[in-house]
């Protein structure tokens, strides 16, 4: 691979709650290489979210780096544009305004505004809803708005938290398909974090599946599938093997947070 | 859909009907002589007070008085409210520390106040509007600071994650989605300082809706009080409906 655009070097957050303190992410290290799709999958409550907070800059680290193309960030960085699993758009802004925002904060001028605008809403398939405000639009279209927002910031790394977790199961699988081709198209550098081993395997290049608590680096599988991709290779035999092979790897993690979650119920007779 | 307008036009049968029997027993009274002399004066005669308002040069600096009163005092508790109750709602250490007093101090009358008003700015309009920005600045610290912890926070790490400054993120996120919160707040606000002005003003003022109105009232110029009370209430009612307006010209939220 070439060199890597991001390298994400032994961070560490632990959390503290009163007199416990929690290990959320453990040493976690890896790299993305330019125009990769990694994909980090990992049972609910192993530290991924925390991981994203971390990288995008919205929270410090106990310990380790984020350094983008040799540079070592510290904050929120032009480097790294997020997309969030919750529903974030603006509703008090038309789908256009919405998008503009990041190029308002910026400082870039009007004409140049409207014109990437316009841009990124063909890429994700928006063309003609400009004027629309996101309460007119579903949650599939929301999502899409959210992602123009973030890619009309010109991030290096695009880096996404379930970003089509709140959606159906067809939305979900349409907008992975809307994703591959925009990653494609752009060859943007994209860091996907994920509850769903399908969707990792069908976006992504490497998948990195995460240890139940505390949060470690367990394995990165590498996807040899052919590019350019479409959704049509679920139906693999391929497809099925790294489904699979990561479910191996990753049954004893989401037994152990199952387990985690059952002991907090009240306990029956 | 017929129904609803059969609904409609029975509710407004009723409104009709709740006005005119009001006035037929104000009317009632007033003809029947049970009370002293312009207690309760005729509807007539208040009309004709109502008609020599209009045409009183006085009437007219007193209600500007009174509007540059509310305005200025609208302003400035307003002003500070918002301010506060951003630093409230905003910071969890402050609103812990600092919001108790502001919940107490809000329901209590703040005419207890004048007097040390009365000292610190005089007799004159400036001690109308420290009553009346006194008046306003608690609800409006409250609903804004209430507003600020509503807030989706997804959108503030949004405004955050693109770098956007203190500045930015006040004008672009925090007041849009404050939108209802401020409009409330600007209501109520409104609301409370017109009723800390003219009470000011009618404790001890030389101009001003409130000082006119107890000066009938010390002539027992009943009609003309009454009037007086009239234009007081069709302006606040005609400002209120403005600004539920400009509440009605939203979006819709998702
Ligand atoms: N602010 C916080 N304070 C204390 N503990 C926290 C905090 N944020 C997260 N945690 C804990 O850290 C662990 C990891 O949480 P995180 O949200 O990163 O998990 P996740 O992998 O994103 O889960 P999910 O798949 O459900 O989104 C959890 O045990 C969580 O309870
Ligand atoms: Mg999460």
């Amino acid at each position: 691979m070439a060199t890597p655009v991001l390298r994400v070097e032994n961070i560490v957050k632990r959390f503290v709650t009163g007199s416990a303190s929690i290990t959320a992410v453990d040493h976690v290290s890896f790299t993305v290489a330019q125009g990769e799709v990694l994909a980090i999958i990992g049972p609910s409550g192993c530290g991924k979210s925390t991981l994203f907070n971390v990288i995008g800059g919205l929270a410090g680290s106990d310990e380790g780096r984020v350094i983008v193309e040799g540079r070592t960030l510290s904050g929120p960085d032009p480097a790294i544009g997020m997309v969030f699993q919750e529903e974030s758009t603006f509703p008090w802004r038309t789908v256009a305004d919405n998008v503009a925002f990041p190029l308002e904060v910026a400082g870039v001028a009007r004409t140049e505004r409207l014109k990437r605008v316009h841009h990124y809403l063909e890429l994700v398939g928006l063309k003609g809803f400009e004027q629309h405000h996101p309460a007119q639009l579903s949650g599939g279209m929301r999502q899409r708005v959210a992602i123009a927002r973030t890619l009309a910031f010109g991030p290096k790394v695009l880096l996404m938290d379930e970003p089509f977790a709140a959606l159906d199961e067809q939305t979900r699988l349409l907008l992975g398909d809307k994703v591959l081709q925009i990653q494609q198209a752009l060859a943007q550098t994209t860091l996907l974090i994920t509850h769903s081993i399908a969707e990792a395997v069908q976006l992504s290049d490497r998948v990195l599946v995460m240890t139940y608590r505390p949060g470690r680096v367990k394995r990165i599988v590498d996807i040899k599938l052919p590019r350019p991709r479409t959704a049509e290779i679920i139906g693999s035999k391929d497809f099925g093997l790294y489904v699979a092979e990561i479910w191996n790897d990753l049954r004893d993690e989401a037994s152990l947070g199952m387990k985690d979650a059952e002991a907090k119920l009240p306990q029956a007779e | 859909m017929a129904a609803e307008g059969l609904m409609i036009s029975r509710v407004a049968l009723l409104r009709l009907a709740i006005i005119a029997s009001t006035l037929l027993f104000w009317e009632a009274l007033a003809e029947s002589g049970l009370l002293f002399r312009d207690v309760v004066p005729s509807l007539f005669k208040i009309a004709h007070a109502l008609g020599h308002l209009g045409a009183n040069a006085d009437f007219y600096a007193n209600l500007s008085a009174t509007a540059v009163e509310v305005g200025v005092s609208l302003a400035i508790g307003g002003s500070v409210g918002v301010a506060v109750g951003l630093l409230l709602g905003g910071s969890r250490l402050m609103g812990r520390a600092f919001e108790p007093y502001i919940h107490y101090l809000g329901p209590t009358p703040k005419i207890i106040f004048f007097p040390v008003m009365i000292m610190w700015f005089g007799i004159g309009p400036g001690s109308k509007i420290a009553m009346g920005a006194i008046s306003c600045f608690f609800p409006v610290a409250l609903i804004t600071a209430a507003g600020m912890r509503q807030i989706d926070q997804v959108l503030i790490r949004v405004g955050r994650s693109f770098r956007a400054s203190t500045w930015q993120m006040v004008t672009k996120i925090y007041f849009p989605a404050l939108r209802h919160p401020l409009l409330n707040g600007l209501r109520l606000g409104f609301g409370v300082s017109v009723i800390g002005v003219l009470l000011a003003e009618t404790k001890l003022s030389n101009r001003g809706l409130g000082f006119m109105v107890m000066q009938s009232y010390s002539q027992f110029d009943m009609p003309g009080m009454y009037a007086l009370l009239l234009v007081v209430f069709s302006l606040a009612i005609m400002v209120n409906s403005l600004v539920s307006q400009l509440g009605g010209l939203e979006v819709p939220n998702h």
